[in-house]
Protein backbone atom coordinates (compact mmCIF):
# COMPACT_ATOMS: atom_id res chain seq x y z
CA UNK A 1 0.00 0.00 0.00
CA UNK A 2 1.65 3.19 -1.16
CA UNK A 3 0.04 6.58 -0.14
CA UNK A 4 -0.15 9.30 -3.17
CA UNK A 5 3.19 11.26 -3.21
CA UNK A 6 2.32 14.59 -2.15
CA UNK A 7 4.93 16.55 -5.20
CA UNK A 8 2.20 14.59 -7.30
CA UNK A 9 -0.65 15.62 -5.87
CA UNK A 10 0.53 19.18 -5.32
CA UNK A 11 0.99 19.21 -8.71
CA UNK A 12 -2.37 17.92 -9.58
CA UNK A 13 -4.00 20.89 -7.21
CA UNK A 14 -1.97 23.46 -9.01
CA UNK A 15 -2.61 21.80 -12.60
CA UNK A 16 -6.49 22.00 -11.18
CA UNK A 17 -6.38 25.57 -9.96
CA UNK A 18 -4.83 27.02 -13.13
CA UNK A 19 -7.20 25.80 -15.86
CA UNK A 20 -9.90 26.94 -13.34
CA UNK A 21 -8.93 30.56 -14.10
CA UNK A 22 -7.32 29.91 -17.40
CA UNK A 23 -10.80 28.52 -18.89
CA UNK A 24 -12.74 30.86 -17.25
CA UNK A 25 -11.14 34.00 -16.33
CA UNK A 26 -14.17 36.20 -15.67
CA UNK A 27 -13.36 35.19 -11.85
CA UNK A 28 -10.32 37.18 -11.54
CA UNK A 29 -11.38 39.87 -14.02
CA UNK A 30 -11.55 42.35 -11.53
CA UNK A 31 -8.52 41.64 -9.93
CA UNK A 32 -6.47 41.85 -12.45
CA UNK A 33 -7.91 44.23 -14.74
CA UNK A 34 -9.03 46.95 -12.27
CA UNK A 35 -5.40 47.71 -10.91
CA UNK A 36 -3.93 47.48 -14.47
CA UNK A 37 -6.83 50.04 -15.34
CA UNK A 38 -6.52 52.57 -12.82
CA UNK A 39 -2.47 52.22 -13.27
CA UNK A 40 -2.48 52.84 -16.63
CA UNK A 41 -4.77 56.15 -16.27
CA UNK A 42 -2.70 57.24 -13.50
CA UNK A 43 0.27 56.53 -15.45
CA UNK A 44 -0.71 58.61 -18.30
CA UNK A 45 -1.01 61.57 -16.18
CA UNK A 46 1.36 61.95 -14.05
CA UNK A 47 4.06 58.61 -14.82
CA UNK A 48 7.04 60.35 -15.45
CA UNK A 49 6.84 63.14 -12.79
CA UNK A 50 9.08 62.80 -9.71
CA UNK A 51 7.56 61.86 -6.78
CA UNK A 52 8.18 62.90 -3.14
CA UNK A 53 10.38 59.84 -2.41
CA UNK A 54 12.31 60.87 -5.46
CA UNK A 55 11.41 58.33 -8.01
CA UNK A 56 9.27 59.21 -11.00
CA UNK A 57 6.44 58.42 -10.28
CA UNK A 58 5.58 55.59 -12.50
CA UNK A 59 8.13 53.54 -10.65
CA UNK A 60 6.58 54.93 -7.25
CA UNK A 61 3.39 53.39 -8.45
CA UNK A 62 4.85 49.74 -9.84
CA UNK A 63 4.97 49.26 -5.99
CA UNK A 64 2.08 50.94 -4.95
CA UNK A 65 -0.27 49.57 -7.73
CA UNK A 66 1.61 46.25 -7.80
CA UNK A 67 0.86 45.76 -3.84
CA UNK A 68 -2.74 45.94 -4.83
CA UNK A 69 -2.61 44.12 -7.67
CA UNK A 70 -0.90 41.35 -6.10
CA UNK A 71 -2.66 41.50 -2.73
CA UNK A 72 -5.95 41.80 -4.16
CA UNK A 73 -5.28 38.41 -6.47
CA UNK A 74 -3.91 36.29 -3.14
CA UNK A 75 -6.79 37.32 -0.38
CA UNK A 76 -9.49 36.99 -2.66
CA UNK A 77 -8.53 34.36 -4.90
CA UNK A 78 -7.32 31.17 -2.50
CA UNK A 79 -9.73 31.83 0.17
CA UNK A 80 -12.73 32.27 -2.62
CA UNK A 81 -11.92 29.00 -4.13
CA UNK A 82 -12.11 26.92 -1.01
CA UNK A 83 -15.24 28.33 0.18
CA UNK A 84 -17.01 27.40 -3.44
CA UNK A 85 -15.18 24.10 -3.16
CA UNK A 86 -16.85 23.41 0.53
CA UNK A 87 -19.84 24.49 -0.87
CA UNK A 88 -20.42 22.38 -4.09
CA UNK A 89 -18.83 18.96 -2.39
CA UNK A 90 -15.75 18.98 -4.06
CA UNK A 91 -13.97 19.74 -0.86
CA UNK A 92 -15.30 16.80 0.94
CA UNK A 93 -15.05 14.23 -1.74
CA UNK A 94 -10.91 15.43 -1.51
CA UNK A 95 -11.15 15.03 2.18
CA UNK A 96 -12.01 11.40 1.64
CA UNK A 97 -9.26 10.98 -0.53
CA UNK A 98 -5.63 9.41 0.93
CA UNK A 99 -4.47 12.79 0.16
CA UNK A 100 -4.35 15.02 3.04
CA UNK A 101 -6.35 18.62 2.79
CA UNK A 102 -3.83 21.00 3.69
CA UNK A 103 -2.23 19.87 0.01
CA UNK A 104 -5.36 21.09 -1.61
CA UNK A 105 -4.92 24.48 0.05
CA UNK A 106 -1.39 24.72 -0.36
CA UNK A 107 -2.16 24.51 -4.26
CA UNK A 108 -4.68 26.82 -4.26
CA UNK A 109 -2.26 29.31 -3.10
CA UNK A 110 0.49 28.24 -5.21
CA UNK A 111 -1.64 28.31 -8.25
CA UNK A 112 -3.17 32.27 -7.38
CA UNK A 113 1.00 33.01 -7.72
CA UNK A 114 1.13 33.19 -11.61
CA UNK A 115 -2.16 35.46 -11.62
CA UNK A 116 -0.22 37.88 -9.52
CA UNK A 117 2.89 37.86 -11.54
CA UNK A 118 0.37 38.12 -14.34
CA UNK A 119 -0.67 41.79 -12.86
CA UNK A 120 3.07 42.47 -12.08
CA UNK A 121 4.00 41.32 -15.75
CA UNK A 122 0.93 44.05 -16.99
CA UNK A 123 1.66 47.15 -15.04
CA UNK A 124 4.96 46.44 -15.66
CA UNK A 125 4.37 46.73 -19.69
CA UNK A 126 1.88 49.12 -19.36
CA UNK A 127 4.73 51.38 -17.42
CA UNK A 128 7.28 50.34 -20.30
CA UNK A 129 4.64 51.79 -23.27
CA UNK A 130 3.65 55.22 -21.60
CA UNK A 131 6.60 56.26 -20.15
CA UNK A 132 9.12 54.03 -20.74
CA UNK A 133 11.79 52.18 -18.62
CA UNK A 134 11.73 53.72 -15.10
CA UNK A 135 13.68 50.66 -13.11
CA UNK A 136 16.85 48.48 -13.22
CA UNK A 137 15.88 44.83 -13.85
CA UNK A 138 17.33 44.20 -10.65
CA UNK A 139 15.44 46.21 -8.65
CA UNK A 140 12.51 44.88 -10.70
CA UNK A 141 12.93 41.38 -10.34
CA UNK A 142 13.60 42.18 -5.96
CA UNK A 143 10.33 43.83 -6.25
CA UNK A 144 7.88 41.37 -7.87
CA UNK A 145 9.97 38.89 -5.37
CA UNK A 146 8.84 40.83 -2.50
CA UNK A 147 5.45 41.43 -3.69
CA UNK A 148 4.71 37.77 -4.05
CA UNK A 149 6.30 36.39 -0.62
CA UNK A 150 4.85 39.56 0.99
CA UNK A 151 1.22 38.53 0.13
CA UNK A 152 1.13 35.11 1.88
CA UNK A 153 -0.27 36.84 5.34
CA UNK A 154 -3.17 38.12 2.85
CA UNK A 155 -3.21 34.56 1.45
CA UNK A 156 -4.09 33.27 4.87
CA UNK A 157 -6.58 36.02 5.66
CA UNK A 158 -8.41 34.76 2.70
CA UNK A 159 -8.33 31.05 3.30
CA UNK A 160 -9.06 31.49 7.02
CA UNK A 161 -12.78 33.46 5.69
CA UNK A 162 -12.87 30.59 3.16
CA UNK A 163 -12.80 28.05 5.75
CA UNK A 164 -15.77 29.39 7.80
CA UNK A 165 -17.80 31.36 6.01
CA UNK A 166 -19.66 30.74 2.35
CA UNK A 167 -18.71 31.40 -1.35
CA UNK A 168 -20.83 34.81 -1.63
CA UNK A 169 -19.58 35.62 2.21
CA UNK A 170 -16.50 35.25 1.81
CA UNK A 171 -16.45 37.44 -1.79
CA UNK A 172 -17.92 40.29 0.33
CA UNK A 173 -16.44 40.10 3.52
CA UNK A 174 -12.47 40.04 1.93
CA UNK A 175 -13.45 42.38 -0.41
CA UNK A 176 -14.70 44.99 2.91
CA UNK A 177 -11.44 44.28 4.49
CA UNK A 178 -9.53 44.88 1.04
CA UNK A 179 -10.52 48.66 0.29
CA UNK A 180 -10.22 50.19 2.84
CA UNK A 181 -7.17 48.47 4.00
CA UNK A 182 -5.38 49.44 0.14
CA UNK A 183 -7.17 52.66 0.25
CA UNK A 184 -5.82 53.70 4.09
CA UNK A 185 -2.74 52.40 2.81
CA UNK A 186 -2.20 54.95 0.01
CA UNK A 187 -1.81 52.33 -2.41
CA UNK A 188 -4.25 54.15 -4.78
CA UNK A 189 -3.90 57.76 -4.23
CA UNK A 190 -0.52 58.79 -2.54
CA UNK A 191 -0.94 59.08 1.62
CA UNK A 192 0.43 62.89 1.10
CA UNK A 193 -2.39 63.85 -1.04
CA UNK A 194 -4.71 62.52 1.75
CA UNK A 195 -5.91 63.94 5.17
CA UNK A 196 -3.20 63.75 7.47
CA UNK A 197 -5.03 61.05 10.24
CA UNK A 198 -4.96 58.30 7.04
CA UNK A 199 -1.15 58.61 7.09
CA UNK A 200 -1.59 57.95 11.23
CA UNK A 201 -3.86 54.86 10.12
CA UNK A 202 -1.69 53.75 7.37
CA UNK A 203 1.35 52.12 9.27
CA UNK A 204 -1.29 49.61 11.37
CA UNK A 205 -1.99 48.01 8.33
CA UNK A 206 -0.14 45.07 6.66
CA UNK A 207 -0.74 46.50 3.00
CA UNK A 208 0.84 49.51 3.90
CA UNK A 209 4.44 47.73 4.96
CA UNK A 210 4.16 45.73 1.84
CA UNK A 211 4.04 48.60 -0.34
CA UNK A 212 7.03 49.83 1.64
CA UNK A 213 9.18 47.59 1.45
CA UNK A 214 8.26 47.21 -2.48
CA UNK A 215 9.24 50.96 -2.66
CA UNK A 216 12.30 50.48 -0.52
CA UNK A 217 13.84 47.74 -3.27
CA UNK A 218 13.92 50.83 -5.58
CA UNK A 219 15.24 53.58 -3.60
CA UNK A 220 17.29 51.58 -0.94
CA UNK A 221 15.88 53.08 2.28
CA UNK A 222 15.97 50.61 5.29
CA UNK A 223 12.73 47.57 4.83
CA UNK A 224 13.53 45.89 7.98
CA UNK A 225 10.55 47.22 9.98
CA UNK A 226 8.17 46.18 7.29
CA UNK A 227 9.89 42.58 7.23
CA UNK A 228 9.01 42.21 10.35
CA UNK A 229 5.43 43.79 10.57
CA UNK A 230 5.02 41.23 7.83
CA UNK A 231 6.15 38.41 9.25
CA UNK A 232 3.70 39.34 12.44
CA UNK A 233 1.10 39.33 10.51
CA UNK A 234 2.20 36.12 8.85
CA UNK A 235 1.98 34.98 12.04
CA UNK A 236 -1.31 36.26 13.29
CA UNK A 237 -3.22 35.51 9.83
CA UNK A 238 -1.59 31.70 9.80
CA UNK A 239 -2.69 31.54 12.84
CA UNK A 240 -6.15 32.49 12.51
CA UNK A 241 -6.59 29.89 9.19
CA UNK A 242 -4.74 27.08 11.09
CA UNK A 243 -8.10 27.56 14.10
CA UNK A 244 -10.48 27.54 11.01
CA UNK A 245 -8.82 24.37 9.40
CA UNK A 246 -9.63 22.93 12.78
CA UNK A 247 -12.94 23.94 12.60
CA UNK A 248 -13.51 23.30 8.77
CA UNK A 249 -17.03 21.82 8.07
CA UNK A 250 -17.09 20.19 4.47
CA UNK B 1 1.44 -0.23 9.12
CA UNK B 2 2.29 -1.91 6.39
CA UNK B 3 1.27 -5.37 6.92
CA UNK B 4 -1.22 -6.20 4.76
CA UNK B 5 -4.37 -8.05 6.98
CA UNK B 6 -6.62 -9.91 4.34
CA UNK B 7 -8.56 -12.03 6.81
CA UNK B 8 -9.64 -8.25 7.98
CA UNK B 9 -13.51 -7.19 6.89
CA UNK B 10 -13.35 -4.66 4.01
CA UNK B 11 -15.09 -2.66 6.96
CA UNK B 12 -15.88 -3.23 10.96
CA UNK B 13 -18.34 -1.25 12.62
CA UNK B 14 -19.17 -1.78 16.18
CA UNK B 15 -21.40 -0.27 19.21
CA UNK B 16 -21.54 3.29 16.78
CA UNK B 17 -23.49 5.75 18.44
CA UNK B 18 -23.52 8.97 16.69
CA UNK B 19 -25.18 12.51 17.50
CA UNK B 20 -25.49 15.81 16.19
CA UNK B 21 -25.87 18.35 19.10
CA UNK B 22 -28.96 16.68 20.97
CA UNK B 23 -30.06 15.04 17.73
CA UNK B 24 -29.19 11.16 17.83
CA UNK B 25 -28.37 9.93 14.11
CA UNK B 26 -26.91 7.06 15.22
CA UNK B 27 -27.90 4.79 18.56
CA UNK B 28 -25.90 1.60 18.79
CA UNK B 29 -24.94 -0.16 15.40
CA UNK B 30 -23.03 -3.06 14.45
CA UNK B 31 -21.97 -3.57 10.73
CA UNK B 32 -19.84 -5.55 8.74
CA UNK B 33 -18.70 -5.94 5.31
CA UNK B 34 -16.58 -8.75 4.31
CA UNK B 35 -14.57 -8.92 1.09
CA UNK B 36 -16.29 -9.68 -1.86
CA UNK B 37 -19.65 -9.09 -0.31
CA UNK B 38 -22.13 -5.92 -1.08
CA UNK B 39 -24.04 -4.53 1.83
CA UNK B 40 -27.27 -2.63 1.24
CA UNK B 41 -28.65 0.34 3.59
CA UNK B 42 -32.29 1.01 3.22
CA UNK B 43 -34.08 3.06 5.26
CA UNK B 44 -36.36 6.38 5.04
CA UNK B 45 -34.57 9.89 5.26
CA UNK B 46 -32.95 10.28 8.21
CA UNK B 47 -32.38 6.84 9.31
CA UNK B 48 -28.63 7.24 9.78
CA UNK B 49 -27.71 5.95 6.44
CA UNK B 50 -25.50 8.70 5.40
CA UNK B 51 -23.88 9.21 9.10
CA UNK B 52 -22.68 5.85 8.67
CA UNK B 53 -21.36 6.03 5.34
CA UNK B 54 -19.54 9.31 6.98
CA UNK B 55 -17.93 7.61 10.16
CA UNK B 56 -16.49 4.70 7.26
CA UNK B 57 -15.14 7.40 5.16
CA UNK B 58 -13.54 8.97 8.18
CA UNK B 59 -15.26 12.21 7.17
CA UNK B 60 -17.26 12.07 10.69
CA UNK B 61 -14.72 11.61 13.94
CA UNK B 62 -16.55 8.31 15.78
CA UNK B 63 -17.70 9.36 19.04
CA UNK B 64 -18.89 5.92 20.43
CA UNK B 65 -17.64 2.63 18.75
CA UNK B 66 -15.24 1.62 16.69
CA UNK B 67 -14.93 1.88 12.94
CA UNK B 68 -12.25 0.35 10.96
CA UNK B 69 -11.58 -0.40 7.06
CA UNK B 70 -9.48 -3.64 6.80
CA UNK B 71 -8.62 -3.26 10.19
CA UNK B 72 -7.57 0.46 10.12
CA UNK B 73 -9.16 3.59 11.24
CA UNK B 74 -10.53 5.60 7.88
CA UNK B 75 -9.24 9.10 9.69
CA UNK B 76 -5.95 8.59 8.66
CA UNK B 77 -5.23 9.51 5.46
CA UNK B 78 -3.37 6.47 4.54
CA UNK B 79 -6.32 3.97 5.20
CA UNK B 80 -8.55 5.88 2.76
CA UNK B 81 -6.46 4.33 0.09
CA UNK B 82 -8.18 1.46 0.29
CA UNK B 83 -11.61 3.57 -0.13
CA UNK B 84 -13.59 4.11 -2.91
CA UNK B 85 -16.49 6.60 -2.24
CA UNK B 86 -19.60 7.79 -4.35
CA UNK B 87 -21.08 11.15 -2.27
CA UNK B 88 -24.53 11.94 -2.74
CA UNK B 89 -23.08 15.67 -3.49
CA UNK B 90 -20.48 15.44 -6.79
CA UNK B 91 -19.96 19.19 -7.31
CA UNK B 92 -17.05 18.88 -9.71
CA UNK B 93 -15.53 22.39 -10.64
CA UNK B 94 -17.00 22.53 -14.32
CA UNK B 95 -14.16 23.94 -15.86
CA UNK B 96 -11.96 19.84 -15.08
CA UNK B 97 -13.05 17.70 -18.17
CA UNK B 98 -13.77 14.35 -17.37
CA UNK B 99 -9.96 12.69 -18.10
CA UNK B 100 -8.33 15.40 -15.78
CA UNK B 101 -11.19 14.44 -12.89
CA UNK B 102 -9.98 10.52 -12.80
CA UNK B 103 -6.65 11.75 -13.75
CA UNK B 104 -6.42 13.99 -10.37
CA UNK B 105 -8.40 10.71 -8.43
CA UNK B 106 -6.08 8.38 -9.58
CA UNK B 107 -2.84 10.76 -8.07
CA UNK B 108 -5.10 11.48 -5.14
CA UNK B 109 -4.82 7.65 -4.35
CA UNK B 110 -1.98 7.07 -5.13
CA UNK B 111 -1.64 5.98 -8.40
CA UNK B 112 -0.23 6.78 -11.47
CA UNK B 113 -2.45 9.28 -14.03
CA UNK B 114 -2.47 7.01 -16.76
CA UNK B 115 -4.56 4.61 -14.20
CA UNK B 116 -7.39 6.79 -15.65
CA UNK B 117 -7.73 5.29 -18.98
CA UNK B 118 -8.56 1.81 -17.45
CA UNK B 119 -11.34 3.16 -14.88
CA UNK B 120 -12.80 5.37 -18.35
CA UNK B 121 -13.26 2.33 -20.05
CA UNK B 122 -14.99 0.70 -17.26
CA UNK B 123 -17.35 2.48 -16.44
CA UNK B 124 -17.38 2.75 -20.28
CA UNK B 125 -17.40 6.51 -20.40
CA UNK B 126 -14.10 6.42 -22.53
CA UNK B 127 -15.73 8.68 -25.33
CA UNK B 128 -16.32 11.56 -22.68
CA UNK B 129 -12.76 11.33 -21.40
CA UNK B 130 -12.39 15.41 -23.27
CA UNK B 131 -15.98 16.78 -21.77
CA UNK B 132 -15.91 19.67 -19.27
CA UNK B 133 -17.68 18.33 -16.17
CA UNK B 134 -20.66 21.25 -16.54
CA UNK B 135 -21.69 19.65 -19.81
CA UNK B 136 -22.54 16.44 -18.42
CA UNK B 137 -26.07 14.77 -17.58
CA UNK B 138 -26.23 14.45 -13.65
CA UNK B 139 -26.49 10.13 -14.70
CA UNK B 140 -23.07 11.30 -16.83
CA UNK B 141 -21.61 12.42 -13.73
CA UNK B 142 -22.68 9.53 -11.14
CA UNK B 143 -20.42 7.50 -13.56
CA UNK B 144 -17.44 9.73 -13.36
CA UNK B 145 -17.91 9.70 -9.80
CA UNK B 146 -17.87 5.84 -10.09
CA UNK B 147 -14.67 5.99 -12.13
CA UNK B 148 -12.98 8.32 -9.68
CA UNK B 149 -13.76 5.56 -6.94
CA UNK B 150 -12.59 3.02 -9.07
CA UNK B 151 -9.62 4.55 -10.15
CA UNK B 152 -7.73 3.51 -7.15
CA UNK B 153 -8.52 -0.13 -6.80
CA UNK B 154 -10.66 0.10 -3.49
CA UNK B 155 -11.17 -2.83 -1.20
CA UNK B 156 -14.05 -1.03 -0.02
CA UNK B 157 -16.72 0.72 -2.08
CA UNK B 158 -18.79 3.40 -0.16
CA UNK B 159 -21.89 4.36 -2.56
CA UNK B 160 -24.06 6.78 -1.12
CA UNK B 161 -27.34 6.82 -3.49
CA UNK B 162 -25.23 6.36 -6.20
CA UNK B 163 -27.95 5.99 -9.05
CA UNK B 164 -30.18 8.62 -8.14
CA UNK B 165 -31.16 10.32 -11.13
CA UNK B 166 -29.96 7.69 -13.84
CA UNK B 167 -32.12 5.72 -15.99
CA UNK B 168 -33.01 2.49 -16.18
CA UNK B 169 -30.29 1.29 -18.23
CA UNK B 170 -27.76 3.50 -16.98
CA UNK B 171 -28.79 1.86 -13.72
CA UNK B 172 -27.96 -1.94 -14.38
CA UNK B 173 -24.87 -0.87 -16.38
CA UNK B 174 -23.85 0.88 -12.88
CA UNK B 175 -24.37 -2.16 -10.87
CA UNK B 176 -22.89 -4.18 -13.26
CA UNK B 177 -19.71 -2.62 -13.22
CA UNK B 178 -19.99 -2.37 -9.23
CA UNK B 179 -20.64 -6.39 -9.11
CA UNK B 180 -17.94 -6.93 -11.35
CA UNK B 181 -15.36 -5.29 -8.63
CA UNK B 182 -17.61 -7.13 -6.22
CA UNK B 183 -17.08 -10.42 -7.88
CA UNK B 184 -13.21 -9.64 -7.93
CA UNK B 185 -13.46 -9.54 -3.87
CA UNK B 186 -14.22 -5.73 -3.52
CA UNK B 187 -16.38 -5.33 -0.12
CA UNK B 188 -19.51 -2.77 -1.08
CA UNK B 189 -21.80 -1.16 1.23
CA UNK B 190 -24.24 1.39 -0.78
CA UNK B 191 -27.49 3.19 0.29
CA UNK B 192 -30.64 3.21 -1.59
CA UNK B 193 -34.07 4.15 -1.50
CA UNK B 194 -35.01 1.75 -4.38
CA UNK B 195 -36.32 -1.77 -2.68
CA UNK B 196 -35.84 -3.65 -5.97
CA UNK B 197 -32.47 -2.14 -6.64
CA UNK B 198 -31.33 -3.61 -2.62
CA UNK B 199 -32.57 -7.05 -3.09
CA UNK B 200 -31.37 -7.07 -7.20
CA UNK B 201 -27.94 -6.46 -6.03
CA UNK B 202 -27.05 -6.39 -2.20
CA UNK B 203 -25.89 -10.15 -0.79
CA UNK B 204 -27.05 -8.79 2.53
CA UNK B 205 -29.86 -6.20 2.96
CA UNK B 206 -29.54 -3.82 6.30
CA UNK B 207 -32.39 -2.03 7.28
CA UNK B 208 -31.85 1.27 9.61
CA UNK B 209 -34.58 3.24 10.87
CA UNK B 210 -33.86 6.08 13.31
CA UNK B 211 -30.81 5.40 14.46
CA UNK B 212 -30.72 1.30 15.25
CA UNK B 213 -30.73 -1.64 12.80
CA UNK B 214 -34.27 -3.26 12.83
CA UNK B 215 -33.54 -5.98 10.33
CA UNK B 216 -30.45 -7.52 8.39
CA UNK B 217 -30.50 -10.94 6.14
CA UNK B 218 -30.51 -11.59 2.78
CA UNK B 219 -33.10 -9.79 0.60
CA UNK B 220 -35.01 -13.44 0.67
CA UNK B 221 -34.56 -13.83 4.61
CA UNK B 222 -36.05 -10.34 4.56
CA UNK B 223 -38.88 -11.45 2.42
CA UNK B 224 -39.61 -14.44 4.73
CA UNK B 225 -39.36 -12.54 7.75
CA UNK B 226 -42.91 -10.20 6.74
CA UNK B 227 -46.32 -11.47 5.77
CA UNK B 228 -46.60 -13.45 3.01
CA UNK B 229 -49.31 -11.63 1.59
CA UNK B 230 -50.97 -8.11 0.55
CA UNK B 231 -53.94 -7.31 -0.15
CA UNK B 232 -54.96 -4.47 -2.26
CA UNK B 233 -58.93 -2.85 -2.37
CA UNK B 234 -61.33 -0.02 -3.22
CA UNK B 235 -63.29 -0.05 0.12
CA UNK B 236 -65.71 2.42 2.44
CA UNK B 237 -64.01 1.95 5.18
CA UNK B 238 -61.85 4.13 7.10
CA UNK B 239 -58.34 3.13 6.92
CA UNK B 240 -58.90 2.81 10.84
CA UNK B 241 -61.47 0.16 10.60
CA UNK B 242 -59.84 -1.68 8.11
CA UNK B 243 -56.64 -1.52 10.34
CA UNK B 244 -58.98 -2.98 13.34
CA UNK B 245 -59.96 -6.30 11.09
CA UNK B 246 -58.38 -9.28 12.05
CA UNK B 247 -55.40 -10.82 10.68
CA UNK B 248 -54.47 -6.85 9.07
CA UNK B 249 -50.62 -6.19 9.99
CA UNK B 250 -50.35 -2.74 8.35
CA UNK B 251 -52.02 -0.75 6.39
CA UNK B 252 -51.14 1.95 3.80
CA UNK B 253 -52.69 4.32 1.19
CA UNK B 254 -51.98 3.14 -2.59
CA UNK B 255 -53.76 5.91 -4.30
CA UNK B 256 -57.76 5.11 -3.97
CA UNK B 257 -56.35 2.10 -2.65
CA UNK B 258 -56.30 0.72 0.85
CA UNK B 259 -53.02 -1.85 0.72
CA UNK B 260 -53.37 -4.02 3.91
CA UNK B 261 -50.80 -6.74 4.89
CA UNK B 262 -51.55 -10.11 6.56
CA UNK B 263 -50.44 -13.38 7.80
CA UNK B 264 -53.78 -15.24 6.69
CA UNK B 265 -55.53 -13.43 4.07
CA UNK B 266 -58.47 -15.36 3.93
CA UNK B 267 -59.38 -14.87 7.73
CA UNK B 268 -58.73 -11.00 6.56
CA UNK B 269 -61.16 -11.00 3.43
CA UNK B 270 -63.78 -12.59 5.12
CA UNK B 271 -64.31 -10.30 7.83
CA UNK B 272 -63.52 -7.23 5.41
CA UNK B 273 -65.90 -8.19 2.53
CA UNK B 274 -68.86 -8.81 5.74
CA UNK B 275 -68.04 -5.04 6.84
CA UNK B 276 -67.98 -3.82 3.58
CA UNK B 277 -70.44 -5.20 0.61
CA UNK B 278 -68.70 -2.84 -1.36
CA UNK B 279 -65.39 -3.85 -1.64
CA UNK B 280 -63.59 -3.40 -5.39
CA UNK B 281 -60.78 -3.60 -7.38
CA UNK B 282 -59.60 -6.61 -5.27
CA UNK B 283 -55.92 -7.73 -5.24
CA UNK B 284 -53.52 -10.30 -3.29
CA UNK B 285 -50.46 -10.36 -3.65
CA UNK B 286 -46.71 -11.86 -2.54
CA UNK B 287 -45.35 -8.95 -0.45
CA UNK B 288 -42.21 -7.41 -2.07
CA UNK B 289 -39.01 -5.94 -0.43
CA UNK B 290 -41.23 -2.52 -0.36
CA UNK B 291 -43.90 -3.67 2.08
CA UNK B 292 -41.43 -5.44 4.33
CA UNK B 293 -40.21 -2.30 5.08
CA UNK B 294 -43.02 -0.65 5.57
CA UNK B 295 -43.81 -3.32 8.08
CA UNK B 296 -40.60 -3.42 9.39
CA UNK B 297 -40.29 0.40 10.03
CA UNK B 298 -43.75 0.68 11.24
CA UNK B 299 -43.04 -2.54 13.94
CA UNK B 300 -39.98 -0.67 14.86
CA UNK B 301 -41.73 2.91 15.24
CA UNK B 302 -44.36 0.77 18.12
CA UNK B 303 -41.86 -0.68 20.19
CA UNK B 304 -39.18 2.62 19.83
Amino acid sequence: MTAPGAGAVLGVEVAEGLRGVIREPAALFFSVVVPVLFFTMFTALFGSMPSPNGLPVAASMLATFGAFGVVSVMQLNPGISVASDRESGWLRMKKVSAAPVWITIAGKVLAALPYALAVLAALTAVALAVVGPVIGVGPWLRLVVVLLLGSLPFACLGLAVGFLASANATTAILNAILFPMVIASGLWIPLEAMPAWVGGIAPFLPTYHLAQLALAQLTGAPAAAHVLVLLAATVVTGGLAGWAYRNLRV
Amino acid sequence: MGVTRDGEPALRATGIEHAYGDVPALRGVDLEVAPGECVALLGPNGAGKTTLIGLATGLLAVQTGRVAVKGRDPRRAATRRLLGVVQQQLGFPRTLTVAELVRGAAVRAGRPATAALGALAEVGITELADRRSAKLSGGQQQRVALAMALVGDPQLLLLDEPTVGLDVTARREFWQTVAARRDAGAGVLLTTHVVEEAAAVADQVVVLHEGRVIAAGSPAELIALLPDRTVTARTTLPACAVADLPAALSVSNDGELLRVSSTAPEELLRAWLAADPWLSDLRVEGAGLEQALVVLTERAGVFA
